[in-house]
């Protein structure tokens, strides 16, 4: 009985000592209000070896009365963007915060721009750092901006709430390339090591006076070798690249058919594709076999779509439509930039593990002379409600 | 004090000595009068106790007005002259004073060793009334009351079995109270109900006055805010855990009787779970489970992700409640204490106001006060909305006493959320569950049958199972009595004709 | 007895999955990653058979002194000296294992949320909560296993669900594309983990049916490696050659999940559940080492002995590294050889010793007196 006082007076004892811990304690407490916001943050190049870290902050306006509401233009709230420059990210972030006086808060950040400049000297210690803050989004959408990131960043969006949820609604739209941290990082660390990334600019403004008052959005595609940025690709050559990828959600082909007037355009409703690799004599092939369901969304054609034998003819058209659009693609990606970013490397890696441990040195040789062939299926399922 | 001795053959002597003991009892009347005005008689009662009426019709005028022969005894008068059919023979002190202290009143008659008490006591009783703390749409509408007969009989109307026993002890060395245990023979595990009965009669304490004090004095963990002892002042609640095994504690003076043992799952229970269909009670407890982690939880997750955890809320969400909090001068967790503080004080307040407008003023005060708080930008909108919905959530617990160990609860652990964010919250629930697994009511494990598992019993807490699959009874009920109902019940549709 | 109550075969099956897989879940892929790449699924697999062998070869102790702990019945396999020095081996061990597992927890933590909260405190709660828990005995282990982990499976399960979307199949080819080696070689560090599971011949004793008890050994040994090898899936179909870079890749992967842009960042939770099952693991460590010391000093009780072990472990904790890269490097390389040698020989030694000796003893067919005495 007299151990069981003791051990009382023990957890008495302990007891105290925790509350005085407690009472004293919160060491990472930090009130919402002490907190800057980042919703978007840039890399530009500053100077030889520095970098310019620029931020969107969100400015939270106390209540909703109507004087705020005027003169943010509309949003009710407002965003700012403050820059600073240091020899690495992580050096131009505590640059930054000497200008912050909230603590700054990456655990929003949805969105990082790269500009053309920083991107051609390379990205992949900047990637690093986003890797490994633990604040930081591995969902968070990657761009490479034409103009500088700065700039792009203090854009003021007419429709939506900042350019960070443009940016990140685009990028979900997967017209265009949309890349998150962890898929560029997986990127950098494949066979290839080439990468591919959004490539942004502006959307000149409806009204010259107001020249912020507009968006940026997605043109293209930034191609890396390495970590670096070599060279861009249009809209069109976007959408061959993410055939091959497998990345293709929405799409809409328009195709004449021989000998009758007028177009019939498909929607894409599913499309999947797969690189099958083989290796024959030495020589390096891949097949690229794609399949896809589509309906038909307009016909100025005379043509009965309900017949089969038209809708076969049809479905032969639109195969050959998207495999000169993947073709061109290829060519411009395989031959002219030599930049594997259509994971060949990984498709032969995978089928091929014994050969490719052999060769995987000479890839850089072996990749523009692989050869491509190509194998579309299309299968039209629906002629919409009216025909 | 009260003198163990039997009455003497001398009635002159007995007043003596009933004098002494009713000294300075202004209420205590001594009425003397002659058996066929011819034998000395007193009649002792407590005034206003009793029903003089009654007694004075069939007690005093048949033995006044009646002559009488030379060999009479008590046993004659009782058979032949009192038309009562309650009467008691008393023989010591002792006896008549717990007569007389219970409202009977008592008549001792010369030459004779023992005495009548004539049950003609009469209570203020209140009538019976729709329970106040535990209302519903379907089921009885009948509560226990202050008496403790009455309410006896109201179980013995529910279970008219012979099996339903009664043992009566008393508690208190001045109230004296009467207390009843009630269990079903043969449902009724004996170990548990000796077990009942030795904690019991370990009492010694000067009075009883609501059955709180004996629970307090039986429970097995006296330290532990939950309750281990379940109260209701539902007629039903106490004929289904009699039904069960359970045994029941009456006290007299008191509603509110107890039922032991007590699993954590039965205080989530209302009586309607088991009388609104299967499908329906199931729901309305799983909707209870939700709201329980709501009521203990809510402010402090509210604390933790404001203030640790902000990647944790979408975005625009953040950026509305960044919005509102962005001119309140306090941390997240002293507007929390704050405002959950101001509200249980609106809520006892509540209860001590007037009845009748008691609940307007309640209902108005939070509202106007939330309000003016926001706009004066002392606290933030959704800190109130958060308040607010904890303490709904908390009015849905069916038990009060669970109810207020929950909304006791949730302060420390609103502390740990402002020192360790989640980590904190998550050190508070296990101390709760760690403590709540240690917990034994009567020798029965508290969080039955969830740990230890009890397969047959999960179908009545976590589910309400159906009743025709309802075959076992609670493991705690005797073992040779575990069967409840014979399988093959399930109702079909009937053919028809075809 | 120092410990009166029971426990059932299923409540020790249940709290033996957190008690191995709770730290693993964090720290096992990224370690097999780094030697068995695309394999890593397979890894936990081959490191099960040691569970299964250890689960076994602590039955047939039992069977040879049904009511003692693997403390108790090596001071009467070896004598009562080197039994005791086995006893004080075993438990300094135990203690070091469980500072390193609180430290474990610690890093994580700190790592994931409470950045600037000292260690001290961290560790030091936990632990304090564990040792109520202790206090309550078995019991109250077992019970609260039965509560915590079946929630924390099923929250895990639905993780799990969440990333379906995010999956890509084709990180996990080309199988063995180096052979078997390194899926073995990757295996070295759970099967680290899986020695742990001697700790069931502290529990064995207190369990209220052998032999189920050894059936449920294994379908525990089981559940931790189709745990184990489902998490390791999930992070290679989700993160690929990645895997092995990323420190805690479950949490990484709870904070991928985005089920219409209002289902975010469920790292926190993923922590809240994990913080639940270490707490199981440390308790039933902690337990271990309580009722041993006790065992070994023949105490009466064992609960006056809750606060200093709690307390050694609190030190043990901080003192066991200085940062989360050498606890990880050591998890990786010495540290696995370190747990498994401990882990395994000193049971196989024992068992083999017992069975020599009770061969000898019937084959001269005396000495009943000999057989185990109950304290």
């Amino acid at each position: 009985m007299k151990l069981q006082s003791i051990i009382k007076k023990y957890l008495l004892l302990l007891f105290l000592v925790f509350s005085v811990v407690f009472l004293s304690g919160c060491w990472d407490r930090n009130e919402v209000n002490d907190l800057a916001l980042i919703m978007a943050a840039g890399f530009d190049k500053k100077s030889d070896n520095t970098i310019e870290l620029s931020v969107l902050l969100y400015i939270p306006k106390g209540g909703g009365n109507q004087q705020d509401m005027n003169s943010a233009g509309g949003g009710g709230y407002e965003t700012m963007v403050r820059s600073a420059a240091g020899i690495t990210v992580a050096d131009a972030m505590a640059r930054l915060q000497e200008k912050l006086p909230r603590q700054i808060f990456w655990g929003h950040t949805d969105i990082f721009l790269f500009n053309e400049k920083l991107a051609k000297e390379g990205i992949f210690e900047h990637v690093d750092f986003i890797m490994r803050h633990p604040q930081l989004r591995e969902r968070a959408q990657i761009f490479v901006s034409k103009q500088p990131a700065k700039e792009v960043l203090s854009l003021m969006p007419p429709l939506e709430r900042d350019l960070s949820e443009v940016l990140r609604e685009l990028g979900e739209h997967e017209i265009g390339m949309s890349i998150t941290t962890k898929e560029l990082a997986q990127m950098l660390i494949s066979d290839s090591g080439d990468c591919a990334l959004p490539w942004i600019q502006i959307l000149p403004p409806d009204d010259k006076n107001k020249p912020k008052r507009t968006i940026a959005y997605i043109t293209g595609t930034a191609v890396f070798k390495k970590d670096k940025m070599i060279g861009k690709i249009d809209d069109m050559l976007t959408r061959g690249i993410l055939w091959i990828r497998d990345e293709i959600r929405l799409a809409v082909v328009t195709v004449k058919l021989p000998q009758t007037k007028g177009y019939i355009s498909v929607n894409l409703s599913q499309a999947h594709s797969k690189l099958v690799p083989t290796i024959e004599n030495g020589k390096w092939k891949i097949t690229l076999k794609s399949e896809t369901y589509s309906d038909i969304v307009q016909n100025s054609t005379h043509l009965n779509v309900s017949d089969p034998a038209v809708v076969k003819s049809l479905e032969r058209q639109i195969e050959q439509v998207i495999n000169n659009r993947i073709e061109l693609a290829r060519k411009k990606v395989q031959k002219e930039m030599k930049a594997d970013i259509l994971g060949f490397a990984d498709a032969f890696h995978r089928y091929y593990p014994k050969v490719w441990n052999k060769e995987k040195k000479r890839w850089e040789e072996i990749f523009p002379d692989v050869e491509v062939k190509y194998e579309t299926k299309c299968k039209i399922r629906r002629q919409g409600l009216h025909s | 004090m009260i003198k163990k001795d039997s009455l003497s053959i001398d009635l002159a002597e007995n007043i003596k000595v009933l004098e002494s003991i009713y000294a300075d009892c202004s209420d205590v009347i001594f009425r003397h009068f002659s058996i066929g005005n011819r034998i000395k008689a007193i009649l002792i009662y407590i005034e206003g106790m009793s029903d003089m009426e009654e007694m004075d019709k069939n007690v005093l005028t048949p033995l006044m007005l009646r002559e009488i022969g030379r060999q009479f005894d008590i046993q004659t008068i009782l058979e032949k002259n009192l038309a009562v059919s309650a009467v008691k023979e008393v023989s010591t002190f002792k006896d008549v004073t717990n007569e007389v202290s219970s409202g009977n009143p008592v008549v001792l008659i010369n030459h004779q060793s023992q005495g009548v008490s004539v049950g003609f006591a009469k209570s203020e009783k209140r009538s019976i009334q729709e329970p106040t703390s535990e209302s519903v749409v379907r089921g009885p509408r009948d509560g226990f009351i202050e008496t403790l007969s009455t309410n006896i009989v109201l179980l013995r109307q529910k279970i008219k079995s012979t099996d339903l026993k009664t043992k009566s002890i008393q508690i208190g060395r001045y109230s004296q109270t009467k207390v009843v245990i009630m269990y079903i023979e043969g449902l009724a595990d004996h170990a548990l109900i000796q077990e009942v009965e030795n904690r019991l009669n370990r009492i010694d304490i000067d009075g009883v006055l609501e059955s709180g004090y004996i629970e307090e004095f039986i429970k097995d963990h006296p330290y532990s805010p939950f309750p281990q002892i379940l109260n209701t002042e539902r007629p039903d609640v106490t004929a289904a855990s009699l039904l069960e095994g359970n045994v029941v504690i009456l006290t007299d003076g008191t509603p509110f009787v107890l039922i032991a043992p007590t699993t954590f799952y039965s205080l989530l229970q209302s009586a309607e779970d088991y009388y609104g269909g299967f499908i329906i009670g199931t729901f309305l407890r799983w909707l209870r489970y939700a709201f329980l982690l709501v009521a203990l939880l809510l402010p402090s997750v509210y604390v933790a992700i404001l203030t640790y955890h902000q990647e944790m809320v979408p975005t625009s969400l953040l950026i509305s409640v960044a919005k509102s909090r962005e001119q309140i001068p306090f941390p997240a967790l002293v507007e929390a204490l704050l405002m959950e503080g101001s509200f249980e004080a609106l809520r006892e307040a509540g209860i001590r106001l007037p009845k009748n407008i008691g609940s307007a003023i309640s209902i108005v005060g939070a509202l106007v006060i939330g309000q003016a708080a926001v706009s004066a930008g002392l606290v933030s909108a959704p800190m109130v909305m958060v308040v607010a919905i904890t303490g709904i959530a908390s009015f849905m617990i069916p038990r009060y006493s669970a109810a207020i160990t929950l909304r006791i609860l949730r302060f420390p652990i609103m502390f740990l959320a402002g020192t360790l964010g989640l980590v904190g919250i998550m050190l508070g629930i296990l101390t709760i569950i760690v403590h709540m697994c240690t917990i034994r009511s009567f020798g029965v494990p508290y969080l039955q049958p969830l740990a230890p598992i009890r397969n047959t019993e999960l179908k009545d807490s976590i589910i309400r199972a159906p009743w025709w699959s309802l075959k076992n009874r609670p493991h705690w009920t005797s073992d040779y009595n575990k069967v409840r109902q014979p399988n093959g019940q399930k109702p079909s549709p009937s053919k028809g004709k075809e | 007895m120092l410990e009166r109550g029971k426990i059932s075969p299923v409540q020790m099956a249940l709290f033996m999955n957190p008690a191995i897989s709770a730290t693993a879940l964090l720290l096992v892929p990224s370690i097999t990653a780094k030697h068995a790449h695309q394999d890593l699924w397979l890894s936990p697999i081959w490191a099960s058979f040691i569970g299964y062998f250890i689960v076994f070869v602590s039955y047939q102790l039992n069977k040879l002194f049904p009511n003692q702990t693997i403390i108790e019945y090596s001071q009467q396999i070896v004598g009562k000296f080197f039994g005791k020095i086995i006893g004080v081996i075993l438990l300094l061990f135990y203690l070091h294992i469980t500072g390193v597992i609180v430290r474990e927890y610690g890093e994580f933590v700190s790592g994931a949320s409470l950045f600037h909260t000292p260690m001290a405190v961290i560790i030091g709660t936990m632990v304090l909560v564990c040792s109520l828990a202790v206090r309550g005995g078995i019991e109250v282990i077992g019970r609260a296993g039965e509560i915590i982990v079946p929630v924390v499976l099923l929250l895990y399960v639905i993780i799990f669900i969440l990333l379906i979307k995010d999956l890509e199949i084709k990180n996990m080819f080309p199988i063995m594309e180096k052979g078997i080696t390194p899926s073995l070689m990757g295996s070295v560090s759970p099967q680290s983990w899986f020695s742990e599971f001697i700790l069931i011949s502290f529990l064995l004793p207190y369990v209220t049916d052998r032999k189920r008890g050894m059936k449920w050994g294994m379908i525990s040994v089981f559940s931790v490696t189709v745990l184990l090898v489902l998490t390791n899936i999930m992070d290679l179909l989700l993160f690929g050659n990645m895997t092995a870079s990323l420190t805690y890749p479950v949490m990484v992967a709870a904070r991928y999940i985005s089920i219409a842009d209002f289902l975010e960042h469920l790292e926190s939770i993923v922590m809240a559940i994990w913080i639940s099952g270490t707490f199981i693991k440390i308790t039933v460590f902690y337990y271990a080492i309580t009722l041993g010391t006790a065992q070994l000093l023949k105490l009466s009780d064992f609960r006056p002995l809750i606060l200093p072990i709690g307390f050694l472990i609190l030190l043990f904790g901080l003192w066991s590294s200085n940062n989360l890269e050498e606890l990880s490097l050591f998890l990786g390389t010495s540290g696995a050889i370190y747990i498994l040698s401990i882990q395994i020989i000193i049971p196989v030694f024992l068992l083999l010793t017992g069975f020599i000796r009770n061969k000898v003893q019937q084959g001269k067919g005396n000495n009943e007196n000999e057989a185990p005495v109950n304290h």
